[in-house]
């Protein structure tokens, strides 16, 4: 049921736009203090550039991000770099993903980014590619906030990455 | 997101971040932010829209490289009337 009228949700926002920023209005939001700041330590052409995403993309042959829980689900999935997108798959009830079921690259620039890294825009590429699902909110934003947010941080660091980009759902 | 954005920017990487929620990044204050007035669903644009994405990826780079402290970069692509190269 909760599963049925997250759909019928989706498909109103995808039609009537506004509704969202209805939505984030009336909505209260863990609001930044200050804003952190690393700036790019050498040209891009040398980095190792990571993607980050909250569209809900895991390996399909993973355990799915929770669907059933109305706050949502705070953990990730790792996925290896060079995962193909064929095996690639959604689990996000929260959002209209038939586009990027076709193309991960709607919501994952996974072959751009190889691209701009064949032709030597970037230096490399992360190892992995970190994935949440976008949809988090009561308790979970404390464990967002305080394990698994800092735990991909950390793993970042530990994949030797200078910079991330992040896409959402 | 841009909670996620922010943990990762404290570790010492570089972060940008597409939004397409103007009034929450706001708020958020996440470090670099590209913003495109595009549906839920479609962060990089249409499906096989190759130039489109590649021009999205291409101004998030740029956002790393030039941006200052919260910024928010504003490429104005209308959705699927903006032609891409």
């Amino acid at each position: 049921m909760a599963r049925l009228s997250n759909r019928v949700a989706v498909q109103l926002f995808r039609r009537l736009p506004w509704l969202a920023e209805l939505w984030a209005a009336r909505r209260s939001f863990v609001e930044g203090r200050g804003i952190p700041w690393a700036p790019l330590r050498r040209p891009l052409a040398q980095s190792r550039v990571a993607l980050v995403t909250t569209a809900g993309v895991h390996v399909a042959a993973d355990t799915p991000f929770d669907m059933r829980d109305r706050d949502g689900d705070p953990s990730f999935r790792v996925i290896p770099s060079e995962t193909p997108a064929q095996a690639l798959t959604i689990t996000h009830d929260y959002y209209d993903h038939s586009a990027a079921d076709r193309d991960i690259n709607v919501v994952l620039p996974i072959d751009r980014l190889r691209e701009a890294h064949a032709a030597g825009r970037v230096g490399g590429l992360g190892p992995r590619i970190y994935s949440f699902m976008g949809h988090v909110d009561g308790p979970h934003i404390r464990t967002l906030l305080d394990v698994t947010a800092p735990q991909v941080a950390r793993r970042l660091v530990e994949d030797g990455v200078d910079a991330a980009v992040m896409t959402p759902a | 997101m841009g909670l996620v954005q922010r943990a990762v920017e404290s570790a010492g990487i570089s972060t940008v971040g597409i939004t397409l929620q103007k009034t929450v990044t706001e708020r958020v204050r996440p470090p670099r932010a590209v913003f495109l007035r595009y549906p839920f669903g479609h962060p990089m644009g249409e499906a096989f829209a190759r130039a489109q994405q590649a021009a999205i990826l291409e101004d998030l780079l740029r956002t790393l490289e030039t941006a200052g402290p919260g910024a928010i970069v504003e490429p104005g692509y209308a959705w699927k009337r903006h032609r891409f190269a």
